[in-house]
């Protein structure tokens, strides 16, 4: 495992750093130790031997408590690499899925519309042309100038424009409810598009957790690539020399001689 | 003015492709060819005879600029008059389609007057300069 090397070198390195400023320290415990030996002093010698052991054991604790520390980090990082790996290997995939059927969706209810809204131009055409055909003899009628034959022409004409105007108006307010509820895609694809940003703001602590374990301070920045085009701006998001308007890009344009 | 115009649309999306045709029937011009990108574009251009290229930008496979270069670059197709319309509105981006040679710039959403005015444009252009 890559976490054991690091914890390897710390000990070793550790013992390195205890072993030197304390060097003066044992020579002096070790010469008074040689010297109560000599003199066969027997509390010198205890307490020379109990002062060597206290050493000993500072220099363990030492280690010890570094070791802990950096298990504790290897610990850290492992439980943030693994909740990495299960957001790399399943949600963010998931989320794909998700968002290519809110793709899906917003297509559907698009195409629907546009059917709906086709559907009624035919009619609505319909209607408008009646009228229009029947303005002029209705305005003989009005002015008691028209004949007879032309008379019965416009009774015909108003008896089928009643019918067809009737089940055409109809139809297009059935069209129209279903243009509402075509609608219906903003509730669902918002809600999907709500469960993906939950993802994306966990996966970016993921993240950052990731970048202050690694402690790389070297992040590149992310740069886009304006050839490929960026989409829309999306504001709050997306500053910039941006134009507002179709006015700025004519100006803009005509500026450069267009 | 001439409405036997032939126009590719290209855009990556079905719904906006939808729009534009619809627009541009309503607009009189009847023969609509569509693409989803530069790249299934480009081979259509190369093999029929548009007199016209309405595209989007921002596409998977082949962006729109990147099809307006390859246009300007094949000596047959370099004087097709291309309209970009999308959503890119950064000025560093308008700026390098009008280098690139683009004819007419309309940013998403976009208006049926806009379009109009636009294409009405570049065919006066086209017309008094042929």
């Amino acid at each position: 495992m890559s976490t054991a090397s690091p914890v390897m070198s710390v000990m070793l390195e550790g013992e390195v750093v205890n072993a030197s400023p304390s060097r003066a320290q044992l020579q002096t415990l070790v010469a008074t130790l040689s010297e109560a030996l000599k003199s066969g002093d027997e509390a010198a010698l205890l307490a020379g031997l109990d002062g060597l052991v206290r050493h000993r054991e500072q220099a363990l604790f030492e280690q010890l408590r570094r070791l802990t520390g950096d298990l504790q980090a290897a610990l850290e990082r492992f439980s943030v690499d693994s909740r990495l790996v299960d957001l790399a290997e399943k949600e963010v995939p998931d989320a794909h899925h998700r968002l290519a059927h809110v793709l899906e969706l917003t297509d559907q209810a698009a195409h629907r519309t546009m059917d709906l809204v086709e559907r009624c131009g035919p009619l609505a055409e319909r209607t408008a042309r009646a009228v229009g055909e029947l303005r002029e003899p209705w305005q003989l009628f009005r002015e008691r100038r028209i004949e007879p034959a032309q008379f019965r022409q416009l009774l015909a004409k108003l008896d089928g424009f009643l019918l067809d105007a009737g089940s055409d108006m109809e139809a297009v307010r059935a069209n129209l409810s279903e243009v509402l509820l075509a609608q219906g895609y903003q509730d669902l694809s918002g809600q999907i598009i709500r469960s993906v940003m939950t993802l994306v703001t966990e996966l970016e602590a993921a993240l950052v957790n990731l970048v202050r374990l690694s402690r790389n301070e070297h992040a590149a920045v992310a740069t886009q690539d304006s050839q490929r085009g960026c989409g829309p701006a999306v504001p709050g998001i997306d500053a910039g020399p941006a134009v507002a308007d179709q006015q700025d890009v004519d100006a803009l344009l005509s500026g450069l001689g267009m | 003015m001439s409405k036997d115009l032939k126009f590719l649309v290209v855009d990556d999306f079905s719904t906006m492709r939808r729009i534009i045709k619809n627009l541009l029937n309503d607009l009189g011009y009847a023969n609509v060819t569509e693409a989803d990108d530069g790249q299934s574009a480009l081979p259509l251009l190369k093999a029929g005879d548009f007199d016209f290229l309405v595209t989007d930008w921002n596409m998977p496979g082949m962006p729109g600029l990147e099809l307006l270069k390859q246009v300007r670059a094949d000596a047959r197709l370099a004087k097709l008059p291309v309209l970009m319309l999308t959503a890119e509105a950064k000025r560093e981006q308008i700026i390098e389609a009008a280098q690139a040679g683009v004819s007419g710039y309309v940013i998403k959403p976009f208006t049926a007057a806009t379009l109009k005015e636009k294409i009405d444009k570049i065919l006066q252009t086209r017309d008094s300069a042929a």
